[in-house]
């Protein structure tokens, strides 16, 4: 008993080094085509409008309702202690620096990330994949990279859009549910929050959308078994992208001012 | 027995049959032929209930089906037998489970050996004796066909529907099916559909024929009057034509 | 430009609740199935508890163990920089977390592992008919396949989330410790917790984790088109799950500050 336990253990770790061995030698060679930088840009464009433009409304409803979540938890300082200069402040704080980028770097994983395993996934199943390779386009370099590239672009943009829209949705959850003014939380706001603040999120999301394009790619081109491999495949690759951006966020949160 | 008379039915917004009307009488073979995406297995999944018509009568041993709610509608699927287009068979369940499932389902106290000695005599009339403890995974295409009849007949269903009974499969594979098809039907006269790709196999088994192109009836009669049918998509099909409508 | 911006909103929120509707019947269905067991498989619910719980235990564990040290650690960092009082951290940080951060943080993490794989595994059935296989056996499918998924992930989604608890707490406690030397004994103060506080995390366990694999169990009844499609429904499985959770957590916050927080 205590063997297979340890057997199921040993595969588990076995299994775990073989995807992040996967992932790293795709970041290989996902970098080698980008110095020098040869890569197909219609297809980049291609990319860009969808991940970008599709994702507009569910980015701008997932921050709208964090901005007021994240007033909510404030309100309840705010009767205790009186502060209500401090929501806008709190508020701003929270949102570029941590809730932001993570939230929608998790909705962004969500909706593009596993949108692109399914499409990469369907594309090895229908042996679309086998027949760039047999007409000599490199399927990295065609397909890869430019939404690899798309992915950290659109992300980067998205986070500016959601901090926005963020701030807006606090501002009216603010006065409705904790009688804060918009006057003082602008106020508490701008005096409070630095460009630092934004950068240091932004920076995050920039990261966080590399390692949603690294991991969403990456078990999109290593399906296996039809229907239900590709299921799998986003499921892997949605808790993948989870943990990479938690992690990552961990250390990104030390390093960066 | 079943009888439909002007089906209309769409799916996602594209009409999928049109004025569908069909007489089947009790006992009968029919098979249903014609040209990929015609309708065939949407037409024969509508006759048991599994897709609703917009238009049209359909009844089915007395009872109007499309009238009914779905959980009522399993009152009229008891009298039917299902062998789905991919086999459809469970992967969460091995092969024995797999084939008493719809009788544990209808005879909800049926003691647990008898259960299993109806499975295992199936199994054994399609020749899987010995493939009990499977997977469907670990199944070949020809097994998991057998296996998927072997489902669809437990139950003795007065109408039995085959849809692709032999789809992918080798000559003689093809033959075995058909023998045992041909051996169930006597044994308990049932109705049967059967749809299939396979025009001289499938003829040989059948007593009618409905040829259905684009969702349209073009050919409904005895089969031995195919070829003398004049409709130039069936003319051109039966006769495997380069040229014509198709 | 702004009216285009207005009106994509705008269509995604109408489709939106479409589906929710959708999504509604099926919800009600299944809270009809809870209570009309109709011969449901036998040990289906701790099956589907085993699949939820296990699995899901290392990934809670890491991403809650890290995200307690990164909110830790930028509170510290702001009150540092303002009073320099770190003992109020300790049980702010605690009553926080039960009541607002672990629960939608888990469900989060939840419905992106959770729904993914129902939608996956049910989206796989639908598209090789084995859904219909079920409907020609009599066998309600939402009865049949969602109905244990929701009563095991309501049952783990609480248990992760108290386990969740301990590990978030256990791991702020430590950055405080090592980073900014708050003692152990000033950060582990747990008065300041209400009943309330209890009342409001513990409801929003119940209700994420049940509308988890309501939404994915719909978006995976309602796949069509081969393997292209049980992607799709996976995609769209997180997706809405995981945007019902940040609404019905943001809509039980607001009811809960209204009523048993106000004040305390």
């Amino acid at each position: 008993m205590a063997g297979n336990f340890f057997a199921a253990v040993g595969a588990s770790v076995l299994n775990l080094c073989a995807e992040v061995g996967g992932i790293l030698t795709l970041l290989f060679r996902v970098l080698i085509c980008l110095l020098p930088p040869r890569f197909d840009l219609d297809e980049t464009w291609r990319n860009l409008h969808k991940m970008g433009v599709r994702s507009v409304p569910i980015i701008v409803l997932t921050a709208f309702f964090t901005g007021g979540i994240m007033v909510i938890q404030a309100a309840v300082f705010v009767k205790k202690f009186g502060a209500t200069s401090l929501v806008g402040w709190g508020a701003g704080y929270a949102v570029f620096r941590e809730i932001g980028p993570m939230l929608l770097g998790l909705m962004f994983s969500g909706r593009v990330g596993s949108n692109n395993t399914a499409e990469l996934g369907t594309m090895v199943v229908t042996e679309q994949i086998d027949g760039l390779r047999a007409l000599s386009i490199d399927p990295v370099r065609y397909l890869i990279v430019p939404r690899v590239l798309s992915m950290i672009v659109m992300l980067f943009l998205l986070t500016i859009l959601g901090d926005v829209v963020a701030i807006v949705g606090a501002a009216l959850f603010g006065t409705v549910l904790a009688d804060v003014s918009l006057a003082s939380f602008w106020v508490s706001f701008s005096q409070n929050v630095h460009v630092a603040d934004v950068t240091h999120g932004l920076i995050k999301a920039a990261v966080f959308g590399f390692i949603v394009a690294l991991t969403s790619c990456h078990f999109g081109i290593t399906v296996k078994g039809g229907a239900v491999g590709v299921g799998r495949a986003v499921n892997n690759a949605v808790v993948a992208a989870a943990l990479g951006i938690v992690l990552s966020d961990y250390l990104l949160t030390y390093a960066l001012p | 027995m079943i009888h439909c008379d002007g089906l209309c039915l769409q799916l996602t917004h594209r009409p999928v049959l049109a004025d569908v009307t069909w007489h089947i009488e009790a006992g009968s073979v029919w098979g249903i032929i014609g040209p990929p995406a015609s309708g065939k297995s949407v037409l024969a999944k509508t006759l048991c209930g599994l897709f609703t018509p917009r238009q049209g009568r359909l009844i089915v041993d007395g009872v109007d089906l499309p009238g009914l709610p779905e959980p009522d509608r399993v009152r009229v699927r008891r009298k039917m037998g299902m062998l789905f287009q991919n086999n459809a068979l469970f992967d969460f369940l091995r092969v024995l489970e797999n084939v008493a499932f719809p009788l544990a389902r209808q005879n909800p106290k049926m003691p647990q050996d008898e259960l299993v000695a109806r499975a295992q005599e199936r199994l054994r009339a399609v020749g899987l004796s010995g493939s009990e403890e499977k997977w469907p995974s670990e199944l070949s295409g020809g097994m998991k066909k057998r296996v998927g009849i072997a489902r669809a007949t437990i139950c003795n269903a007065p109408v039995l529907i085959y849809d692709e009974p032999t789809a992918g499969l080798d000559p003689v594979t093809t033959s075995k099916i058909y023998d045992l098809l041909t051996g169930l039907r006597q044994k308990h006269a049932s109705t049967v559909i059967a749809i299939s790709s396979d025009i001289p196999a499938l003829r040989h088994f059948v007593d009618h024929i409905l040829f259905l192109h684009q969702g349209r009836i073009r050919y409904c009669g005895p089969e031995s009057g195919l070829e003398a049918c004049e409709d130039p998509v069936v003319y051109q099909f039966v006769r495997g034509q380069t040229e014509g409508p198709l | 430009m702004i009216s285009n911006f207005f009106a994509s909103v705008g269509a995604f929120v109408l489709g939106m609740v479409e589906a929710f509707f959708q999504a509604l019947s099926i919800a009600g269905r299944t809270f009809r199935g809870v209570f009309h067991p109709k011969g449901r498989a036998r040990g289906e619910v701790l099956h589907q508890m085993y699949q939820i719980g296990n699995r899901s235990l290392l990934f809670v564990t890491v991403t809650l163990g890290a995200l307690g040290m990164v909110l830790v650690f930028q509170v510290c960092l702001q009150i540092n920089k303002i009073t320099g009082d770190q003992s109020q951290v300790g049980p702010e940080f605690i009553r926080g977390m039960v009541h607002a951060f672990v629960p939608i943080l888990t469900a989060m993490m939840l419905a992106t592992r959770v729904g993914a794989g129902i939608a996956a595994e049910i989206g796989s059935m639908t598209v090789t008919e084995q859904v219909d296989a079920l409907r020609m056996t009599g066998v309600d499918p939402v009865d049949y396949l969602i109905v244990p998924r929701f009563l095991a992930s309501m049952i783990m989604t609480l248990v992760l989330g108290i386990y969740a608890t301990v590990i978030v707490v256990l791991a702020g406690a430590l950055m405080a410790h090592t980073a900014f030397d708050v003692n152990y004994n000033v950060f582990f103060v747990f008065e300041k917790i209400t009943w309330g506080d209890l009342g409001v995390g513990l409801t929003k366990l119940v209700v994420h984790g049940g509308a988890i694999p309501i939404v994915s169990g719909y978006c995976g009844l309602s796949t069509t088109g081969g393997s292209e499609g049980v992607g799709t429904a996976t995609t769209r499985a997180v997706i809405n799950s995981s945007l019902t959770v940040i609404i019905l957590d943001f809509v039980i916050s607001a009811i809960g500050l209204m009523t048993v927080q106000s004040g305390t």
